[in-house]
């Protein structure tokens, strides 16, 4: 088992893709598994195949004129007034996966239920989130298994970034989606029913409330961090006698036959700075004005500022029906009327009136 | 007189014993003979200098205003520049001899005052139209020697230098009917102009009589009806200037800038199709920006756009439909 998890991680890094697809990574549940640790989990440098963002800056001794000229013709390049390339919109059926969401965390949150539970919130930003391309099913890189045969993927990005200070091979992969060059990109399996036209705006309201979402980021880097704090280990006593063993390991090995320390043993080491992904997170609250998403618990991975990527939930209790399936394949925000807040309808709204007298 | 076995035992002195009449006529060959007359005529006109005259050379500018003693028919700016410091050396384009623009490498003919004019002056006007024209005909060296063998070039014209056009160009007669290149040919010409600035090539002047020019570019149709138009402009009545870079030669009026190593990130970018009296040339365009200086890759993709668009230089005009030379004119 633990083997072909090792090839299932070789096989997505080897698939091209920025992130690899929630189901070839890390469970629901961490079980120890010894062969792990002969699998980098951290990369200090980036792939190989992944063009450099930034180039190198030298003064260009521009006249101001240049420079604000330079800026309209940005600002008109981006900004056109013609709609988005409509291609056909799929309609949602059973097993239909469509592209998910590059948020940034902003914060966390108390949100209260009507009963008065409180819970905490964290707030997603959605800023500026377009989809740059998409990857019909037979130019991937696939899995051999059926299901992953017949998806495609989304390749979506966020934030802009001023194209004169890219590097041009980066400013080429945003050239034929005519979209502004994006500072994050993600890529997102999807059923081909779910493609979208490359400039496709997405916002907020493409998750809604009483929904759920899986949300993945890379988790805060905590440095090279000693066993209690890593691995929860209960220490030693602070005295009765203890010498210089009060937060340390302890035990490494059983001996005898095994006369080694076997692979995945708990030590000190790097601590955070992982992939991590959280299931089932229920989304409490949208805005649609701030694309501001309220999703459930403290605990998303990440500090604040960083990026995230937001999926819908593959949890077998949170599968879609026809009844409630979220938008597909968005939701397109230009075209619909929406309010601005959408509450799930079990959260407390601090603006309606909680306590209402009957008239006698 | 040799008995032909007595000939034929006699080793064979030179490879190609045609005479230059009977050859086919291709750019190689007509661009060999046209570098060959050059060098003739220059070295007639150096042996006509017998004495060596002094003449004094009036320098303002940095580091310092200085007299220089230089010699007359002969020194030329870049020596006076060679003179006085390197930058001053390398970075100049033209210079302005008693307040007339002057190529670098152009000789002085009498006592005079001298300044350096650069790219990076308050108003570079003079040194930019320079620029702008020595592309042009940079682009034209291009043309004459990118094209394969069986296809002999003749090149047209190209109107006058227009910076605010957007784009250098130059009017070519390929004789083929449709020409659309692909991205990466014009990357390859855009290589080609690189190589040619590269090779730092001076610009050298000469002005020649107008029946030599006519020798010289009797195979080319367009430059032997220009070549008496271009005389009768000029201040004595019968003579043209005449420009060479490596072993291309151009017929020319306006300066150049001092060698063509000046030129800094070039692209060629279009070729539009243009009628003119019932011959089809074609206009290639390219942009070109100054060594040293620095764009980002966006900034300049503006001014490659821009350049694409059909340049509004003068067409030329007064082309009479004489028939294509099949074979190379007599000497």
């Amino acid at each position: 088992m633990a083997l072909s998890r090792l090839k299932c991680i070789t096989h997505a890094m080897k698939n091209l893709s920025l992130l690899s697809h929630p189901d070839l990574r890390a469970p629901v549940c961490m079980n120890q598994v010894r062969a792990m640790s002969r699998v980098k989990r951290r990369h200090t440098v980036p792939p190989f195949w992944l063009p450099k963002t930034t180039r190198a800056m030298y003064p260009e001794h521009m006249t101001p004129e240049n420079e604000i000229f330079l800026k309209d013709v940005i600002e008109e390049k981006y900004s056109s007034p013609l709609k988005a390339d409509c291609w056909e919109r799929g309609t949602w059926v059973k097993n239909s996966m469509r592209c998910g969401l590059i948020g940034r965390k902003i914060g966390i949150y108390p949100m209260w239920t009507k009963d008065g539970t409180r819970l905490l919130t964290t707030l997603l930003q959605v800023s500026d989130n377009q989809v740059i391309k998409y990857i019909k099913p037979e130019d991937m890189v696939q899995d051999k298994r059926k299901r992953y045969r017949e998806l495609g993927a989304l390749v979506v990005g966020a934030d802009p970034i001023d194209p004169r200070i890219i590097t041009k091979e980066y400013y080429s992969v945003f050239s034929e989606a005519g979209v502004m060059p994006k500072k994050k990109m993600s890529k997102f399996l999807i059923t081909p029913n779910a493609k979208l036209a490359p400039g496709t705006p997405l916002y907020a309201s493409h998750f809604q409330p009483g929904h759920y979402v899986d949300i993945a980021g890379i988790t805060i880097d905590r440095g090279f961090q000693g066993v209690m704090k890593r691995w929860g280990f209960k220490g030693m006593p602070a005295s009765h006698g203890v010498t210089k063993s009060h937060r340390r390991g302890g035990n490494i090995g059983s001996g005898g036959d095994k006369a080694r320390v076997l692979l995945g043993t708990k030590m000190p080491g790097n601590m955070g700075r992982e992939r991590r992904i959280l299931r089932g997170l229920k989304v409490w609250r949208v805005n649609t004005q701030h694309n501001v998403i309220w999703v459930h618990g403290p605990a998303v991975p990440g500090g604040v500022g960083s990026y995230v990527y937001i999926y819908d939930s593959i949890l077998p209790d949170h599968r879609h029906t026809q009844e409630n399936h979220p938008p597909f394949p968005t939701f397109f925000q230009d075209e619909e009327e929406i309010e601005e807040e959408l509450y799930d309808k079990e959260l407390h709204t601090f603006r309606e009136p909680s306590v209402q007298f009957a008239e006698k | 007189m040799l008995t032909s076995r007595v000939a034929a035992a006699l080793p064979r002195l030179l490879p190609c014993t045609r005479p230059y009449h009977k050859q086919a006529l291709t750019n190689t060959i007509v661009k060999k003979k046209r570098s060959q007359l050059f060098t003739q005529e220059a070295q007639r006109q150096a042996a006509l200098i017998t004495d060596v005259e002094k003449i004094e050379v009036q320098y303002d500018g940095q580091p310092k205003n200085c007299t220089l003693i230089m010699n007359k028919g002969m020194s030329t700016p870049y020596n006076c520049a060679q003179h006085i410091n390197q930058m001053i050396m390398e970075r100049s384009v033209l210079a302005e001899v008693d307040g007339q623009v002057w190529d670098m490498h152009r000789p002085l003919e009498d006592s005079c005052t001298l300044r350096f004019l650069h790219f990076r002056q308050s108003d570079p006007y003079y040194a930019n139209k320079a620029f702008w024209r020595s592309a042009s005909v940079m682009l034209g060296a291009l043309l004459e020697s990118s094209f394969k063998d069986n296809l002999y070039v003749e090149l047209c014209s190209y109107p006058s230098p227009n910076v605010r056009s957007g784009s250098f160009v130059y009017d070519v007669d390929i004789k083929i009917p449709e020409w659309e290149p692909t991205k990466e040919e014009l990357r390859t010409l855009s290589g080609e102009m690189v190589k040619l600035s590269l090779a730092a090539h001076r610009f050298e002047r000469l002005e020649v009589d107008a029946s030599v020019a006519l020798k010289m570019f009797a195979d080319n149709r367009f430059k032997t009806q220009q070549i008496p138009q271009m005389a009768a402009q000029s201040t004595s009545g019968n003579t043209v200037v005449v420009y060479r870079i490596g072993d291309f030669v151009e017929v020319s009026r306006g300066p150049m800038m001092a060698d063509t190593s000046h030129l800094g990130k070039v692209s060629i970018v279009a070729v539009h199709p243009i009628e003119s009296n019932e011959v089809q040339l074609f206009r290639v365009q390219g942009v070109a920006l100054p060594r040293g200086f620095l764009l980002n890759h966006f900034a300049y993709g503006v001014l490659e756009k821009r350049a694409q668009q059909m340049n509004s230089g003068r067409l030329p005009l007064n082309i009479s439909s004489t028939k294509p030379q099949t074979q190379a004119s007599t000497l």
